[in-house]
């Protein structure tokens, strides 16, 4: 089974956003 | 979310196809950008990193998907790629029409469908369509206008 492909840095999101024509989800989530 | 939905296979393959996940910290810097006071919190931002859509609290598999579609149709509606958009809430609306994203995506599609074609026909099919599937909705209430059309 494979996972979501999370990325942690809005930089990082932009720059594939821009390069694969895709929206960003954004997760806010509490530290466990 | 880490539990149930994210785990979920269906989930998985709808994200990695569909969006560029991002996921943050609510106590780092960028929360407080947005404003975050509750988690989980998920935004659909478009490629310039400007929120179009957000929604707070669990999500389960079955409503997440639609929930992201809904929010990919926001990004794609207000940055006017309406084809787009049509096709994105179409998916919500016969793939998912018992999720609750389902009515405000027949609503959405109404008014997209006016916007694309400048033909009022699509408000008053959303209307008609709102008060037979989904007549308890806020979104019917919100298409009454359009009855008389």
């Amino acid at each position: 089974m494979g996972q979501i492909a999370w990325t942690n840095e809005m930089k990082d999101a932009l720059t594939k956003a821009a390069a694969e024509k895709k929206p960003i989800l954004l997760d806010f989530f509490s530290p466990a | 979310m880490d539990a149930v939905t994210y785990p979920d296979d269906k989930v998985i393959d709808f994200i990695n196809s569909n969006l560029i996940p991002l996921r943050v910290k609510s106590d780092m810097p960028l929360a407080k950008e947005f404003n975050i006071t509750w988690t989980p919190t998920l935004i659909t931002l478009d490629q310039q990193g400007k929120e179009h859509y957000r929604s707070v609290g669990f999500l389960s598999p079955a409503e997440l998907i639609p929930s992201l579609l809904l929010g990919m149709a926001k990004v794609y509606f207000d940055t006017g790629v309406l084809d787009q958009c049509l096709g994105t809430l179409e998916k919500i609306v016969s793939g998912h029409p018992k999720s609750k994203a389902a009515p405000e995506a027949v609503f959405l599609r109404g008014v997209a469908g006016y916007k694309n074609t400048h033909d009022p026909k699509p408000l008053k099919a959303a209307y008609e369509k709102l008060q037979a599937d989904y007549p308890g909705s806020e979104w019917a209430d919100r298409a009454q206008p359009y009855r008389l059309l």
